[in-house]
């Protein structure tokens, strides 16, 4: 497996006699040195911190196996499945949907927020697994923790319009004890956002 | 058989008649841009005045430069939304008066689709559009029969950004083009970054910005510093963008997207991503009549049939609302 995403080459490696995944933040030309060296760093360091603390707490996320700030990179475990967007093109949609809510409430009880939580970012097993963390944070806000869910849903809108997924996924996010201020909190934000194109 | 579409521009500060033939070749593109007072925001109601005023004049002339006379004409498309109410009705009320008395079929276009839709006209034929204006700070792609805003500013547009820390600055309006000629140097002073999946936020880094420039840092690399920074962000969303759709052109548009620096930073981004990259002349990025002549012939070379809603101005007419029934 070799992916060109969004900022990183992952790829497929051999690492101590088993397959891997190598996730290598690759060099923008476009962006200044030193933002380019900030952000990088940054985000290597956020993304394994974070990656350590989902883990310790039992979510489902690729085991970390090494991070090197010498070359950018992040050795993790592979997983052998489909990408949500992909597999929501299946029957079992619905399922997933309702997964990968409850997955997200796992997250956001931990009080980590994803940041990036489009349908690329979750990889479909027998389990869910969530993955790319590069502009995750620590955070129990409720309107960072509505953002991801406004992230989520827009990707679902704009790749899956045929499928109406907002209230599965939404309905099962609402099963979390805490998910009510972050609904308002939605509400808010999806009104001020793609329903309000013209500010002063 | 050729047709020409007159086209009118009036959502915001700019005021535009452009006129093009049905093949895309552009006869006139005549523009007046409302300035507000020194050190003062837009006021919808004087930019509305400034437009009722000058855009007979620029029918006038964009009709002279076609060498054209209004029985010429064949459709008259005028951008209903999104915009200031004032501004969107003076545009609609000019329209009205233009198309009726001269027996002409009108239709209400989008504005932000418009600004997509030329950028086909450079040749690109399914692209994410980075679309950087004053109040509109969007990356937009096709997918399933609309225009769908992939990511946005959750705050301020990035061009009421540039131009309020310009203000704050003591530079008049716009404050964008002002900041790129003072800015200088290599060295950037670090501003808060801010993107969150594909969406981007001005606010703060604009706050941020303000604040250093009270603390002594020099004006003219605090400009070099707000461009590199507002501008990685908005290449780092069409980036995402791109990524998450595979598409394999990008199109700029808007105001922001005449500026040079961020010009050649989308080229990097582009090329580093193997993707091509259509950056339409300026005339074309900024408000103009043009693109919306372009976009009412594509609709009604597809058999679009107008409907009354279509010539009522929306304020918030958002990009995807409109149902892409042209290609
Ligand atoms: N641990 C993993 N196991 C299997 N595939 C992975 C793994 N991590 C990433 N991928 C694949 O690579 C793609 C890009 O990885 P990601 O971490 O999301 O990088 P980016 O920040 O570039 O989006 C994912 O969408 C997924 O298909
Ligand atoms: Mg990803």
């Amino acid at each position: 497996m070799k992916f060109r995403g969004a900022e990183a080459i992952v790829e497929t490696v051999e690492w101590n006699g088993q397959i891997v995944v190598s996730k290598v933040r690759n060099k923008r030309g476009y962006r200044h040195p030193s933002l380019e060296k900030r952000l990088v760093v940054e985000r290597l360091r956020s993304e394994s911190r974070i990656m350590e603390r989902l883990l310790s707490r039992g979510i489902s996320v690729p085991a970390l196996y090494s991070v090197n700030i010498s070359d950018n990179s992040l050795l993790m475990e592979f997983i052998d499945g489909s990408t949500l967007e992909k597999a929501l093109r299946e029957k079992d949609f619905r399922n997933h949907l309702v997964k990968t809510a409850e997955l997200l409430t796992m997250i956001h009880s931990c009080n980590v927020v994803h940041g990036d939580p489009t349908t690329s970012n979750f990889l479909v097993t027998d389990k869910i697994y969530v993955i790319d963390f590069g502009l995750s944070s620590i955070s129990e806000d409720d309107e960072d923790r509505a953002s991801d869910l406004r992230v989520f849903l827009e990707s679902l809108d704009s790749h899956h319009s045929e499928i109406n997924g907002r209230d599965i996924f939404l309905s099962a996010y609402t099963k979390w004890a805490k998910s009510k201020p972050v609904l308002e909190a939605l509400k808010v934000l999806e009104l001020r956002g793609r329903y309000n194109l013209m500010r002063g | 058989m050729s047709t020409t579409i007159l086209g009118i521009e009036s959502t915001a500060h700019t005021a535009g008649v452009g006129i093009i033939t049905s093949e895309g070749t552009i006869l006139s593109n005549q523009r007046s841009v409302y300035i507000p007072e020194e050190g003062e925001g837009i006021h919808p109601r004087e930019a509305a005045n400034h437009h009722s005023e000058e855009l007979p004049k620029l029918f006038k002339k964009a009709l002279d430069e076609a060498n054209l006379s209004s029985k010429d004409i064949s459709l008259v498309s005028y951008a209903r939304g999104p915009g200031l109410g004032p501004c969107l009705r003076t545009g609609a009320t000019a329209a009205r008066a233009f198309a009726y008395s001269n027996d002409i079929p009108l239709l209400g276009v989008n504005h932000c689709v418009a600004h997509l839709e030329i950028g086909l006209l450079e040749g690109a034929k399914d692209p994410v559009l980075l679309y950087l204006s004053g109040a509109n700070t969007q990356v937009i792609a096709y997918a399933a029969g609309r225009y769908r805003v992939f990511g946005e500013t959750i705050d301020i547009g990035i061009g009421n950004g540039l131009d309020k820390f310009a203000r704050e600055a003591g530079m008049g309006f716009p404050g964008g083009p002002k900041l790129e000629k003072i800015a200088e140097g290599d060295e950037l002073i670090d501003l808060p970054y801010s993107v969150k999946g594909m969406d981007l936020a001005f606010s703060g880094l604009m706050t941020a910005a303000k604040q250093k420039l009270e603390s002594g840092y020099s004006l003219g690399q605090l400009a070099y510093s707000v461009q590199e920074t507002a501008f990685a962000m908005s290449c780092e969303v069409s980036e995402r963008a791109l990524a998450h759709t595979g598409k394999t052109e990008l199109v700029l548009g808007g105001g922001v997207a005449c500026n040079s620096r961020l010009r050649e930073m989308a080229m990097t981004m582009a090329s580093e991503r193997g993707v091509k990259c259509f950056v339409p002349e300026k005339a074309l990025c900024v408000d103009n009549g043009v693109m919306v002549a372009w976009l009412g012939h594509q609709m009604m070379n597809a058999d679009y049939q107008i409907t009354e809603e279509d010539n009522v101005v929306n304020q918030r007419y958002r990009t995807d609302m409109v149902e892409v029934t042209w290609r």
